[in-house]
């Protein structure tokens, strides 16, 4: 697959800005990774996109949904050897809080977005996703990144330092487009550790029983993704009428569906492999609310 | 030292919901090193060791600089800069302190000297910004929109690489140098911090400490790189003119960055004020513009 475009957040304008905006506040994380802003190059889709899944994600159900999927994946991974990368490299107290902190992040927010990515995929392929519940009738989770949230940080995609540069080829290589995924990107500002990790998770992930792990969570999280509370929707007759490219937006759907699970495994590993790590992040403040309010207040 | 290594030195402590990235270095008495824009507590690596063998030395990062807290969560003008050292201070158990700042540091460690006089034992400002004599055109234009959106983090840091080299510096830094004093600022998230940061420069902040500057009763040294061309030597001497007793330090063959480009210079002479050997120079001729303005132009 060709490099495909990403748009950045500074970059973002118009209705990808604002939908950046929401996605921000609803997922509650400091920043759009990259299989939103891989999404965000077809820009009416993107925008279709949130309209559809938008009011599955605010909710209480699509958390605990993604909660189970984190727990499955924890649950799998513990059970492997320690990572050792954490006790490897020689960190300092600013930089193990800030890698600390990228982690919690993404922990924070691939599982969701691995939610996202499925349902999307299940809906452009003609499957009939989420149930036929009305919105409104759902407990809301509060918007807003939570205060101790990092910010998301990234190193560029081609580093001038070689060493990053030769790492981010053979990350990209062995997971597979589109693109160096952006836990790699934060876990980069701090190279020797990138490496130690990367070193140590390449290997496994050739395991059959790593494959069939990851495997077992693709099909899980399409389960979940079914069993959203609102239907998703979104069509291949929806995208192409909006004008987009259907074919190019489904490939590069179906390219990061395919990868995530494996970098769910990865990220887990790494997760557990930090001692004192926040294990449950960022739990959402709830509330439930009707829909004239959620449509001033929360829109 | 390279910048990845003076981070691995950086501790971190929170406040509230903010946190400060900082080294701690030394034991004795305290003496603050305040950076200023666009640089951060790397800046003061060729001096900070050896202070450190007879001194206790913190170097902070200034609120949404370096590696302490970049999040779109505060206000960052000179004030609050101020008030969050002084709660860092707090924390850290340091009843009063020596200050020295730099640039948009020396601004802060003015705000500091006016507003929580006993936390500051001694002064010393170092081609600080002052009076009306900032922000610099350069830097306040990142914080103005079209520039945080036509640019990119490589870009941003190529301008202000070049900017360094050509106007911050007396003699021709090492790249390694101006690598790390921008290493913060670029990433996506370090520049637009860097355009929350210019967009909170203003010439008040300066202007409403500069007439209780005349009441401060604590030893003052003002530093100057006589070929400054960011910040002009007329406001040291001008700094000198309003503070009883201050002394008067130009460093002949320095520009703005003069801790480098003179740092034998700069080491010794703040190593004696520290200790409390009396002046070696006078103090500036009065600056002809001040007189006219204190004692009334004709006409």
């Amino acid at each position: 697959m060709a490099r495909v475009k990403q748009v950045s957040e500074h970059r973002a304008e118009g209705d990808v800005e604002r939908v950046y905006h929401e996605l921000r506040q609803t997922l509650r994380v400091s920043g759009v990774d990259v299989s939103l802003r891989t999404w965000a190059a077809h820009p009416r889709f993107f925008v279709a996109m949130w309209e559809a899944l938008g009011p599955n994600v605010e909710t209480r159900a699509f958390e605990e949904l993604a909660a189970g999927l984190w727990q499955e994946v924890l649950d799998t991974t513990v059970r492997w050897e320690v990572l050792g990368a954490w006790s490897a490299v020689e960190l300092g107290p600013s930089q193990r809080f800030h890698a600390r902190g990228a982690l919690e992040l993404y922990e924070a927010m691939q599982p969701r977005v691995m939610l996202m990515l499925s349902a999307v995929r299940l809906a452009l392929e003609g499957h009939v996703v989420g149930r036929r519940g009305v919105p409104g009738e759902l407990e809301r989770l509060e918007r807003g990144i939570p205060s101790r949230m990092a910010a998301m940080e990234w190193v560029a995609p081609k580093p001038r330092d070689a060493t990053t540069r030769t790492l981010f080829a053979d990350i990209e290589k062995t997971v597979g487009p589109p693109g160096v995924p952006g836990e790699y990107r934060a876990l980069a500002c701090w190279p020797e550790y990138l490496e130690a990790a990367w070193r140590r998770l390449k290997p496994r992930m050739k395991d059959d029983d790593f494959r069939a792990a990851a495997e077992s969570l693709r099909e899980s999280a399409r389960r979940r993704a079914l069993a959203l509370p609102f239907e998703v929707a979104l069509s291949r007759e929806r995208v192409a009428a909006l004008g987009e490219n259907v074919e190019a937006i489904l490939k590069v759907t179906q390219a990061l569906e395919t990868r995530l699970p494996s970098l769910l495994l990865n990220l887990s590993r790494l997760v557990q492999d930090v001692p004192d790590i926040l294990r449950q992040p960022m739990p959402g403040a709830a509330r439930l609310v009707p829909d004239w309010v959620a449509a001033e207040e929360l829109r | 030292m390279n910048w990845r290594e003076w981070q691995r030195q950086q501790e971190v402590v929170e406040l509230g919901q903010r946190f400060v990235s900082y080294v701690d270095w030394g034991r004795g008495s305290p003496v603050v090193l305040l950076h200023g824009m666009p640089t951060w507590g790397y800046l003061w690596s060729g001096l900070a060791r050896g202070l450190a063998t007879s001194h206790r030395v913190l170097v902070p990062d200034l609120l949404g600089h370096g590696f302490s807290d970049r999040r779109d969560r505060f206000d960052r003008s000179l004030s609050r800069q101020a008030e969050a050292l002084e709660a860092w201070l707090d924390r850290l158990g340091v009843v009063d302190a020596a200050v020295v700042g730099h640039d948009v540091g020396g601004g802060v460690a003015q705000q500091l000297a006016v507003r929580f006089p006993r936390r500051v034992g001694r002064l010393c400002l170092m081609d600080s910004v002052s009076y009306d004599a900032w922000p610099l055109p350069l830097m306040a234009q990142f914080g103005t929109p079209w520039m945080a959106r036509r640019l990119s983090p490589e870009r941003m840091v190529g301008l202000l690489s070049w900017a360094l080299k050509s106007r911050g510096f007396a003699k021709k830094p090492s790249s390694e140098l101006v690598e790390g004093l921008l290493a913060p600022y670029a990433t996506e998230v370090g520049m637009v911090s860097l355009s929350r940061d210019a967009v909170a420069l203003n010439t008040n902040q300066t202007q409403v400490v500069s007439p209780k500057l005349g009441h401060l009763a604590v030893p003052v040294l003002v530093m100057w790189g006589a070929k400054d061309q960011v910040l002009p030597t007329k406001y040291g001497e001008r700094l000198v003119w309003d503070i009883p007793g201050a002394r008067w330090m130009p460093v002949p063959e320095a520009g703005h960055f003069l801790m480098w480009d003179a740092p034998h210079v700069v080491a010794m002479e703040l190593f004696r004020f520290l200790e409390g050997e009396a002046p070696v120079t006078r103090a500036p001729e009065r600056p002809v513009a001040e007189v006219l303005w204190s004692e009334g132009a004709p006409g």
